[in-house]
């Protein structure tokens, strides 16, 4: 009589396309060992395909289900689902797509992809009590380009060569689904979850670099360097860090620090 | 686990018919606040750090006492024992304090691959120690009691030597757990693998049986063979609540939950069914006075 391990490694075996492995320890009962193993394998298949589908509604709907399920397919056979939470299925589909669409006219939908997957986790992060701007005038104010912000769990910063938040929003269920104009040109995309729900934002690309540096741990002096963001545009975007409640924390000076 | 721990992880004590809460019915739930006696989720829905689902928990669980049901924890699997996911199944635990917490008797991975299914374990002594001994350590690493679900098969081993209530029962035995009586599954068993679904009822330790589940089925024809698939899909068949009727003369007023989740109604159908439920228990309190 064939070991647990064994039987359950032959049945993985057969739920991998190799049913004939399992076949002899099945009783028939009216119906082949084949085709009853075929009802797992298509369970198995069918949860893979719907985590991939709630967490890809948008590139799904831009693509039509059949080739979303051939995509489906393929980054299965590729990223087999390695975690009893479906929620993570879907968490190297950006990759598998910039990997397997690079150089092709669809390459631009692994950078869709990335903003569905900075959504999805987004939704689920930890919402932290924001400070108010006015908290930036307790740190002295000589030296404040040596404080660090601390960021929502929730910000993601998303850049993309095509109009990415444009088609986005075409394709959401109240949205037409009409092509968009790839060749507008990049857009750069704040993802951030609030008390009422996910906000998508479009920012200027030394912005989007200036708080992905932030979000990093570098302090303000060094992101505002680095990013190439005109220093007077840093008001601006303060503004619409802590407005938006993405603010957290102040990271303290380094006189502050012991 | 002191007491305080485990008054503070413990919901009250269930009672009636209860709802299987999904997502899409979170804001009507809190809108209507329906009438039914708890509320189940999938414990694995319920695993993240923030977002609006885990708020809208919290804000039902104020009105509705909870049962957590997991569907990934893979109890019967040759794999080690997923600490992480243990350690998030607590964690939840902790923050939602449900009255039940259950799992599933089955395996769900195999070298690193997890099949996102409830795959089937053969009924022998080798498959029901290890079950029980797995059970029991995650009992010990929750610090309370789980019950373990019986399955919805579409295959039955040459292997197995045990019947399907024989295996259950040595399992709560060696493991010290409880049940939960799937009756839909038992159903669907009678006709995929030909179980007598009224001697599993039968044959099942009424001190262990803490829940009950009812859902519907799909019936299909796979080359010229009826196949029930247990897809949560539909409104509990008759022959079902037949069941359930003969279940509840055995084992007493069980607490019992209505499972939709698939083509999902409108709440006030999902409701529907757990009044017809709490009628039913309402009828075994009477016989039981």
């Amino acid at each position: 009589m064939p070991s647990l391990p064994e039987i359950q490694s032959s049945f993985a075996a057969a739920l991998r396309g190799s049913p004939a492995s399992m076949a002899e320890d099945i009783n028939a009962d009216g119906l082949e060992p084949t085709d009853r193993l075929r009802i797992y394998q298509n369970n198995s298949r069918a949860m893979f395909d719907g985590a991939l589908e709630r967490s890809y509604p948008v590139l799904r709907r831009r693509v039509g289900d059949e080739y979303f399920q051939r995509l489906a397919h393929e980054y299965r056979a590729r990223h087999p689902s390695r975690s009893a939470d479906l929620h993570w299925v879907g968490q190297h589909f950006p990759d598998y797509l910039a990997d397997t669409q690079a150089g092709t006219p669809y390459e631009w939908l692994a950078e869709l992809a990335a903003l569905e997957w900075a959504c999805e986790t987004s939704l689920v992060a930890e919402s932290r009590p924001s400070l108010d701007l006015a908290s930036l005038a307790t740190l002295d104010q000589q030296a404040i380009g040596q404080a660090g912000l601390e960021l929502q769990p929730s910000l993601r910063c998303v850049p993309s060569s095509v109009p990415i938040l444009d088609v986005w929003r075409a394709n959401q269920p109240d949205g037409d689904g009409q092509p968009v104009d790839l060749s507008k040109g990049p857009q750069h995309i704040l993802v951030s979850c609030g008390a009422a729900g996910l906000e998508l934002r479009e920012v200027p690309a030394p912005a989007l670099e200036f708080i992905r540096l932030l979000q990093a741990g570098a302090n303000l002096g060094d992101a505002l360097d680095a990013s190439d963001l005109p220093a007077e545009s840093l008001v601006e975007v303060l503004g619409l860090l802590f407005k938006a409640d993405l603010v957290t924390g102040l990271r303290p000076l380094p006189e502050q620090a012991a | 686990m002191s007491s305080t721990a485990e008054a503070n992880s413990s919901g009250p004590v269930l009672a009636g018919a209860g709802i299987g809460l999904r997502s899409a019915h979170h804001q009507a739930l809190l809108r209507e606040r329906p009438r039914v006696g708890w509320i189940e989720v999938h414990t694995e829905n319920y695993f993240h750090d923030g977002g609006p689902h885990l708020r809208e928990l919290d804000r039902a669980r104020e009105d509705y006492p909870l049962s957590l049901h997991g569907v990934g924890m893979g109890l019967g699997s040759s794999e080690p024992l997923d600490r992480d996911h243990i350690a998030r199944v607590k964690r939840a635990i902790d923050r939602f304090r449900p009255s039940l917490v259950s799992e599933h008797a089955c395996w769900t991975c195999h070298d690193g691959e997890h099949f996102n299914d409830l795959l089937p374990l053969p009924y022998t002594d080798e498959a029901a120690t290890h079950l029980a001994r797995r059970i029991a350590q995650v009992q010990d690493l929750l610090g309370r009691q789980i019950l373990i679900e019986n399955l919805s098969c579409y295959l039955s081993f040459r292997s197995s030597r045990l019947t399907e209530w024989e295996f259950l029962g040595a399992v709560v035995e060696r493991a010290g757990c409880g049940l939960l009586l799937d009756v839909n599954n038992a159903y669907v068993n009678s006709v995929n693998v030909g179980l007598d679904a009224v001697a599993f009822i039968n044959g099942l330790p009424t001190a262990a049986v803490g829940e009950i589940h009812l859902a519907g089925h799909a019936r299909q024809i796979v080359n010229g063979r009826e196949i029930l698939l247990d897809d949560h899909g539909s409104q509990v068949p008759e022959p079902v609540w037949d069941l359930y009727e003969l279940a509840l003369r055995r084992h007493g007023p069980i607490p019992t939950l209505i499972e939709w989740d698939t083509h999902l109604p409108e709440l006030s159908v999902l409701v529907g069914e757990a009044n017809r439920a709490q009628r039913y228990l309402e009828a075994a309190h009477a016989l039981a006075a």
